[in-house]
């Protein structure tokens, strides 16, 4: 590449290796016999034994994924599409949408969580996932709608226009010119709104139903009684699962090119 | 760009109906639980629980007891110290990812992400380890000679600096690297062959080329910081009082429903007032709007 | 794109095969709604329940008693069968009409409750509550990292326990202590008392390292503190580990708070929940229970059941009784505000 020397690589290694610190230990301490993180009591798969006996949180483990995969679908959708369309036109209150889809992430949580429960009892919407998929989405939309913004500023327009004269539709060149373009900023906040889906509990433990309790809202309750190695292990499990998956997915992506050939957008 | 130069004004009719989801999902679904919570600001606290639809002013008159406006001082000195590092290491890392090549872009990326996808809590765990006296890097410290001693690390000021920085780094990453992405690096070596020192070459190309996803990243680590306490709570020993703990236990310990409110009010207006203030100071013209 | 749909689709599987094998399924004899704090029952007791009575048991969680209560109140009494939550907010979800009435004589095992955890405030005539644990306010403390002998709240002013103490964030719990000190009540409405129990706060705040809820106890045995104040199963634990701790009933009073459990009005499955109650009232079952969670046993005929480690931490010495002990109440809310405030000032003089 055109990199003069190896130092910039240097550095993204040493800051993803101290990213990774705390879940090693996370991991180590999961085999740890005592129930208490400040005893080392000897190896033990203890815990592990405990999680697997634990359906309940399985079952929070299934939810929170479900929740996280959809509200960070809707979210990606809902954010991009805007952002495309406020880079193209200009509708009336179009500076007030922008800043209201904004605001979510400048409202503390604890209390966003509590005016969505108001909300939602007021206007009849049942508890659950529902309610889950739409207060998570409001909080995941201003990730994906301002990564997309940053890069749809002042991206060459010359590209849509040719395409546009060469005859294709507006509906083709978005999908063919301008989607792959934008597509690293659309991962990007998909990533992040994922992330922040499954580690939400405030928000969630206000508007949840009666069968969906997610994880996060599970391993908060504990500290009542205290948090588990329990918790460790599944976090230890997650993270295996989340490796493996990302492996699965480097195979799958390497098969010859089944599903949307000529599509590969991050690629370039 | 955002206006679409030359193009008739009527043309817009299909693109508008880009903007349809986020216009109802905002109508739908936003404006309510906002206004709802605006309203209950003005409202005043049921003896024990709840609220009586009176409205008062109190609320926010509370907010200028000295103790509360140190916390929001508090708060914004945090942020902005939280957010000034995740600049200095996140700007380098986002900027260096894009000039990966295509896969170790991927992989970095989800390097970066996998952390992220376990608990929170959990994680801060970890750094509790780390930190702790005899931890992780007490060990470390008194291993190599350097100290002799526990640094007594954990629930101090540094670390709670630490786990805002490693919980907001990503955002700052994947904004800049968004923005580094489509960057010609060209014209930074066209700028150098044309005898720009580095450091004018960044400044001129580079820094204004990736502008819009420095911003973009600057909000993003500096409004969530205002609210983030729990960091506070774990790493810091609670000692730390910072907007988002006001807002906890003013609901939480004190039923006080509508001081909340007013407070995340406030908080809000205040997150607005300091962002529009940095785009003006920025002077970018490219983002419009608030955010 | 095609590795990111990949990654999307294989997540998908993942999670319908997890939903699948661990989806909600109702018992043969319907379903018992169960909201409580993670952790309050270990599993064989919530598999023994259903497999004697064919009623499964859906556990579902709240971080704080406040959420249950808006919860609760958001779904009108209903949605739940069996809430288990601290006194205080009991006596406020009565108040809203969010609790039904019991009928004792649904419950075979009613006998067995300590009476010493009975008739108090939030339901002063034993309509609405069972017990189910109780928490003791105590100072637990490392003789070996701390130079003076703790008697009292008062001994931890002492300022050689300078950056050395913790304590847990329950408001109510620290600025009662500086009350007790002050020779006063835990429940004053008194608002200039409050704040006088704040001035006295303020020079605590040099000996405190660390104000946490959440596993307090690891700090004590990992050195990071010599002395604090914890949550009842957070002692226990504690001692549990090192048996050299010392715990102290504080001289100058103790407090304690009851978690209870009631049945919300419109309870979709009432039935269940007497069941569940009477059940977990079995002084075995009990006992297991009570071993598990770390909390004093508010069954009189358990007691004989937990076993020796166990013992001496879950029940009360001999020399204390209830005339020794107040519980933490309700107060008004210009009371609750001074307390908010005063405790807010102490966490930033602690800095």
């Amino acid at each position: 590449m055109k990199n003069r020397t190896k130092l910039p690589n240097v550095y993204l290694g040493i800051l993803l290796a101290l990213m990774y610190v705390p879940i090693l230990l996370v991991i180590i301490y999961s085999f740890n016999e005592s129930k208490l993180s400040s005893v080392w009591g000897g190896f033990s798969l203890r815990w592990y034994e405990e999680l697997f006996r634990d359906r309940a949180l399985f079952a929070s483990l299934a939810n929170s994924l479900v929740l996280a995969v959809l509200s960070s679908l809707s979210a990606g959708v809902i954010g991009t599409l805007g952002a495309y369309g406020m880079s193209k036109v200009h509708l009336p209150l179009q500076g007030a949408v922008e800043y209201i889809s904004t605001l979510p992430m400048m409202i503390p949580e604890i209390i966003l969580g509590m005016v969505f429960m108001a909300f939602f009892s007021l206007v009849g919407i049942p508890f659950g996932m529902g309610a889950l998929v739409i207060a998570h989405t409001a909080f995941c939309i201003p990730y994906v709608f301002m990564l997309v913004k940053a890069r749809l500023v002042g991206m060459d327009p010359a590209l849509a226009e040719a395409a546009q004269d060469l005859g294709a539709s507006k509906v083709r060149v978005f999908f063919d010119v301008t989607l792959p373009l934008v597509a690293p900023a659309i991962a990007s906040g998909m990533l992040l709104a994922f992330a922040m889906s499954m580690d939400d509990v405030i928000i969630s433990v206000f508007v949840t139903g009666v069968n969906t309790t997610t994880l996060p809202v599970r391993i908060y309750s504990q500290l009542k009684t205290g948090v588990t190695p329990e918790i460790n292990a599944l976090c230890t499990l997650l993270f295996a699962a989340t490796l493996l998956l990302c492996g699965l997915a480097a195979l799958l992506g390497r098969a010859p090119k089944k599903q949307d050939a000529g599509k590969d957008v991050t690629d370039r | 760009m955002a206006k679409p130069a030359g193009k008739k004004r009527n043309k817009y009719g299909g693109e508008a109906l880009t903007l349809v989801p986020l216009y109802l999902f905002t109508l739908l679904f936003l404006v309510g639980p906002l206004v709802y919570m605006v309203v209950l600001s003005f409202l005043t606290q049921a003896d024990t629980w709840g609220v009586v639809p009176e409205f008062t002013l109190e609320n926010y008159a509370a907010i200028g007891e000295p103790v509360y406006l140190e916390t929001f001082w508090e708060s914004l000195k945090l942020a902005v110290i939280t957010t000034v590092l995740v600049i200095g290491l996140g700007y380098p890392f986002g900027y260096f990812m894009a000039k990966l090549g295509p896969k170790w872009k991927r992989r970095t990326m989800l390097l970066l992400m996998i952390p992220f996808w376990t608990s929170s809590l959990i994680r801060l765990y970890g750094w509790i380890i780390i930190f702790r006296a005899g931890g992780v890097f007490d060990t470390l410290l008194t291993s190599l000679h350097i100290t002799s001693e526990s640094l007594k690390l954990l629930y101090t000021y540094p670390a709670v600096v630490v786990g805002m920085v490693y919980a907001l780094l990503p955002f700052m990453i994947f904004a800049v690297y968004s923005s580094a992405e489509k960057m010609d690096f060209s014209l930074v070596e066209a700028a150098r062959d044309l005898g720009a020192s580095p450091f004018r070459a960044f400044l001129t190309v580079t820094l204004k080329l990736t502008l819009p996803g420095l911003l973009s990243g600057v909000v993003l680590t500096f409004v969530p910081s205002m609210g983030l306490f729990f960091i506070a709570d774990i790493l810091g020993g609670n000692k730390v009082v910072l907007v988002g703990n006001l807002i906890q236990s003013a609901l939480m310990k004190a039923h006080d429903w509508p001081f909340a409110a007013a407070l995340s009010v406030v908080l809000m207006l205040m997150t607005t007032l300091l962002i529009w203030l940095y785009r003006k100071v920025s002077g970018v013209k490219d983002l419009e709007g608030i955010v | 794109m095609k590795k990111f749909a990949a990654a999307v689709l294989a997540a998908l599987l993942l999670v319908s095969t997890l939903a699948g094998c661990s989806g909600a399924s109702g018992g043969e004899n319907g379903e018992l709604v169960l909201y409580t704090w993670e952790g309050m029952f270990p599993q064989e007791v919530l598999d023994g329940f259903t497999e004697e009575t064919g009623i499964a048991v859906n556990y579902t969680n709240f971080d704080t008693d406040e959420t249950m209560l808006a919860r609760l109140e958001a779904a009108k009494g209903g949605d739940y069968d069996l809430v288990i939550a601290d006194d205080y907010i009991i006596e406020t979800a009565i108040a809203a009409g969010l609790v039904q009435e019991l009928d004792t004589s649904k419950l075979e095992n009613y006998g067995s409750i300590n009476p010493v955890y009975q008739g108090q405030f939030y339901d002063p005539e034993n309509k609405y509550t069972v017990p189910y644990g109780a928490g003791v306010q105590t100072i637990v403390y490392n003789p070996e990292a701390v130079d003076v002998e703790i008697q009292g709240y008062a001994d931890l002013w002492d300022a050689s326990l300078e950056d050395n103490l913790g304590v847990i964030g329950s408001f109510r719990v620290i600025n009662g202590m500086a009350l007790k000190v002050l020779g006063e009540s835990y429940n004053t409405e008194d608002v200039a008392t409050i704040e006088a129990a704040g001035d006295k706060l303020l020079e605590l705040a040099p000996n405190i390292r660390l104000i946490k809820d959440s596993n307090t106890q690891d700090d004590l045995l990992s050195g990071e503190v010599g002395a604090a104040v914890l949550y009842t199963s957070q002692a226990t634990q504690a001692k549990m580990a090192n048996p050299d701790l010392e715990v102290v009933f504080p001289e100058e009073g103790i407090g304690f708070g009851v978690m209870a459990q009631f049945i919300p009005a419109n309870a979709p499955n009432a039935d269940a929940a007497y069941a569940f109650m009477d059940y977990i009232l079995r002084p075995e079952v009990s006992a297991q229970c009570f071993e598990y969670i770390g909390y004093y046993c508010t069954n009189l005929d358990a007691e004989e059941y937990i076993s020796e480690e166990y013992r001496d931490f879950l029940t009360l010495p001999e020399d204390i009784d209830a005339s020794s002990m107040e519980m933490i109440e309700n107060v008004s809310a210009e009371a609750l505000e001074a307390h908010n405030r005063v405790w807010t000032e102490f966490q930033a003089a602690c800095e």
